[in-house]
């Protein structure tokens, strides 16, 4: 498996407080790892990096071709066009129905919208959301949130998705649904970085955990 | 409801700009031909002891000589005793102005002329020239006045427009922004919203501009001010269509722009 994010020497700040001290930590192709830490370890602060969300402050920060340090705002879209993003508050556009959430990052992509809406149909079949696809966020449950965020964030096959603390706030059941989504997708072949203060238990795949520890990562056995 | 109240604000912000663009084009035109049309009809009286060429009045406006033999001819008649063949008679100018002066440049153009030694009298008609002047002027300033208060109305209703806009769009911009979305797409929206928009008042502002210049009265001012005055509404059309897209078209790159 190639090196898919390399991190040397990086430092992360948040509002000029520096978040994530000269750390290194690199991840496979394929891995799914999780990012673990106490509430303001720097979790969050890591993912927005890996998502061109937050600007190293210094050392390297890598995903594939694209170095995060000096990243223009063209090659920023270009990778983030190949990642996907699940956020705690999963960040559905409010005005659109769920289908049309999930069909985003394809009509970005340029796929045509009867394509986008088909393959959306069947992402949201897949999340168990089918019977929903005309209902805005709104009128969703948190964990039908989640699952459309999924849906949208694996719909265009991305290389990576970064979740931020995707099961935070929700019911067992849907916790479990949604790590059940993660999982398929991992046996994709699709690298999933999952920022979590706790790793679920009865995790039945082979996982990496990187722990934030005093602006520090290392890696658990 | 609030989307149809941020539409109407936009709409309502492009007519107030865009008739008060149309009215300042109209009344300054209409000022100009009638400024045309006074100084078709007015001239300046010279007397001088040499024939003149445009030169000889430092090419102010058009010269001719007026024709006295006709009043000679009655001079003759009335004065039979005098022998007019030994008096040298002056030559007599009319002297049509390039442009409608000032009274205070009408006086200055009277001085320069009489500071030459061959012109002996300059006769202008100072005081009708100086109210009709003062007037014109005063109207010139009353509507620049009156469309320059629309404009920067219709301007900060635009600006509180951007506002509505960032707070209603901003979200899904940033959300597309985060899914690699390019600038066209995060703004296609609001782009939508602008060509909507534009059009609307475009429509409206053009049905406000032919009720307004079908008015009698309207027509009545033209036709009493003695000018040919045609309103050539398919160049008007044409450019308050562009106004109207630039505007709401930029309003819009700004709030794609802008956004936070």
């Amino acid at each position: 498996m190639g090196k898919l994010v390399v991190a040397n020497n990086l430092t992360l700040t948040y509002e000029n407080n520096p978040v994530i001290k000269s750390s290194n930590f690199t991840i496979n192709s394929g891995d799914f790892v999780f990012l673990t830490g106490v509430s303001g370890s720097g979790k969050t602060t890591i993912i927005k990096s890996l998502y061109g969300e937050l600007k190293p402050h210094s050392g390297n920060l890598r995903i594939g071709e694209f170095n995060l340090f000096n990243i223009s705002k063209s090659k920023l879209s270009t990778l983030r066009k190949h990642l996907g993003i699940v956020f705690q508050d999963f960040k559905l556009i409010p005005e659109w129905n769920i289908l049309k959430n999930v069909m985003l990052p394809l009509l970005i992509a340029g796929v045509n919208k009867n394509e986008a809406e088909q393959r959306a149909m069947e992402y949201l079949s897949r999340v168990k959301l089918s019977h929903k696809a005309d209902k805005f966020p709104a009128e969703l449950s948190g964990g039908e949130q989640q699952r459309a965020a999924i849906a949208r964030a694996t719909i265009h096959n991305p290389v990576m998705i970064l979740a931020d603390e995707p099961i935070s706030g929700l019911d067992e059941y849907s916790a479990s649904l949604v790590m059940d989504l993660f999982i398929k997708a991992n046996q994709k072949g699709i690298t999933i970085v999952i920022a979590s203060h706790s790793i679920p238990t009865e995790f039945s795949i082979n996982f990496r955990q990187l722990h934030i520890e005093k602006g520090k990562i290392y890696e658990l056995a | 409801m609030s989307s149809l109240k941020s539409h109407f604000t936009l709409i309502l912000a492009l007519i107030s700009i865009l008739f008060s663009i149309f009215l300042f084009k109209t009344f300054s035109q209409i000022l100009y031909k009638y400024k045309q049309n006074i100084i078709d009809n007015y001239s300046i009286v010279i007397v001088s002891t040499k024939q003149l060429s445009p030169n000889d009045v430092d090419n102010l406006g058009t010269l001719k000589q007026i024709n006295i033999n006709n009043e000679l001819k009655k001079l003759k008649q009335k004065y039979p005793n005098i022998d007019f063949s030994n008096i040298t008679l002056p030559y007599f100018y009319k002297l049509k102005l390039n442009t409608l002066p000032s009274p205070k440049e009408l006086e200055n153009i009277k001085n320069e002329l009489l500071n030459k030694p061959f012109i002996k009298k300059v006769m202008t008609k100072s005081s009708a020239q100086t109210k009709i002047y003062n007037l014109l002027m005063l109207l010139e300033i009353i509507t620049k006045t009156f469309m320059y208060l629309i404009g920067i109305l219709g301007f900060l209703l635009i600006l509180k427009q951007l506002e509505v806009w960032k707070l209603l769009h901003n979200e899904r911009m940033y959300i597309m922004e985060l899914f690699g979305a390019p600038f066209w797409f995060r703004g296609a929206a609001l782009f939508k919203i602008a060509f909507i928009d534009s059009l609307i008042s475009l429509i409206i502002t053009f049905i406000l501009i032919i009720f307004v210049t079908n008015l009698t009265i309207f027509q009545k001012v033209i036709n009493d001010l003695g000018i040919n005055y045609q309103i050539d509404y398919l160049k008007d059309f044409g450019l308050l269509f562009v106004i109207s897209f630039i505007i709401s078209f930029i309003s819009s790159i700004l709030v794609v722009i802008g956004k936070k």
